[in-house]
């Protein structure tokens, strides 16, 4: 996807012939882009959480274990900055304000600019950079807001998706042969949505996203899931005798009765077996 | 609004914990005049902003400013928000969904 990989000087090297290849070898790329671009998501962030980007030394940006790469903001434009061939707005969303800067090569990005003004909401689509440790965002789309909803839906997504990536994630125990350890999503679908299958992805903004969800039967499965993968471990493995549901429940902090409930349902399922009483291995060991 | 100044989103309830500080909130406007507007907050608390209100004024407008009192706010941004905010069945009408 051209836009993923745009870049200024490059595009401009070798006359723009030539565009896959001058992509390619830009020196100022971040290492993560070297990683495969499947492993990329679209983060919706407030300005506080992209200002507050682990820094560490890290030539990768990370945020909560999950690679930052393309984010959505939605706030108030409270600056503009128009020169020739770019257009940099200071977006303002009540937790911070970023510069994001549209680069303006033809017609549509003039169009899609002066659209814009100051004191509208907008939301900006763009790829975060560091530049002098100061972060702007690089902004492929920038767009009014025309319904509010979206400000409000945004923010909740923002929260939906900090505790999709540390909760869900310090739920679960890592499992030996996960060695993706840059994807937010760490396991198995926690979620009874299929779009999430992907292992090596982390919470990724799906446009076409639906959201019916059985909850009893997304609980059971998420359950399930947790637990079966709890016993599959080398650790739980090694023991003879099984692990114990009370043990379980310990360190999963779900109460003994709900682990029980799913321990039952996974041993009618074959996935585990008893060894002694309220003992329980996983069958394919 | 900047880093150093964040406003927090607050209803009416939670006015009373922001006293002095930068807050927003959306109010649906019930009067309105050339210095404030009065209006009932998300969770329906009867609130003051005063300021300058835009006019035209729309039915939903997000104020941000200092917090007064525990109901009013000293409101230095104004902007409409239309008149369906937080109302979802306008545009699934029109899909046909329902």
């Amino acid at each position: 996807m051209q836009s993923n990989e745009f870049d200024g000087n490059a595009a401009f090297s070798g006359g723009g012939f030539m565009p896959s290849q001058a992509t390619q070898t830009t020196p100022d790329r971040p290492s993560s882009a070297s990683k495969n671009s499947d492993a990329r998501c679209l983060l919706p962030l407030t300005v506080k959480q992209l200002v507050d980007l682990s820094r560490g030394g890290e030539s990768d940006i990370s945020i909560e274990g999950v690679d930052v790469n393309n984010i959505v903001l939605v706030g108030k434009v409270s600056k503009i900055d128009n020169a020739v061939s770019e257009c940099t707005f200071r977006v303002d969303d009540g937790t911070g304000w970023v510069e994001c800067t549209k680069w303006v090569h033809e017609h549509l990005d003039s169009v899609e600019v002066d659209a814009i003004s100051v004191g509208m909401y907008v939301r900006v689509y763009g790829q975060l950079k560091s530049i002098h440790s100061r972060r702007t965002v690089h902004t492929f789309s920038i767009r009014p807001v025309t319904d509010y909803n979206e400000i409000t839906n945004h923010f909740i997504e923002c929260i939906y998706v900090h505790f999709y990536n540390t909760k869900m994630r310090g739920c679960i125990n890592t499992q030996p042969g996960m060695t993706n350890s840059v994807s937010g999503m760490t396991a198995q679908p926690q979620v009874a949505n299929s779009n999430f299958g992907d292992p090596g992805k982390g919470y990724s903004y799906e446009a076409n996203q639906t959201s019916q969800y059985n909850n009893d039967e997304e609980q059971i499965r998420a359950l399930s899931s947790m637990v079966l993968q709890y016993l599959r471990q080398p650790a739980c493995i090694a023991f003879e005798m099984g692990v114990s549901s009370v043990v379980v429940a310990r360190e999963l902090n779900i109460s003994v009765d709900k682990v029980r409930q799913t321990l039952d349902f996974l041993a009618s399922e074959g996935l585990v077996y008893t060894t002694t009483d309220d003992y329980f291995k996983f069958t394919d060991a | 609004m900047d880093i150093s100044s964040p406003a927090a989103f607050v209803n009416g309830g939670l006015l009373r914990m922001h006293l002095g500080r930068r807050v927003r909130t959306v109010l649906q406007v019930t009067q309105s005049d050339i210095a404030s507007a009065m209006g009932k907050s998300p969770d329906g608390y009867q609130l003051v902003a005063k300021g300058s209100p835009p006019v035209p004024l729309s039915s939903y407008v997000e104020v941000v400013g200092v917090a007064e009192n525990e109901n009013t706010i000293q409101a230095e941004l104004w902007t409409n928000f239309g008149d369906t905010f937080g109302n979802l069945s306008s545009p699934y009408e029109n899909l046909g969904l329902f």
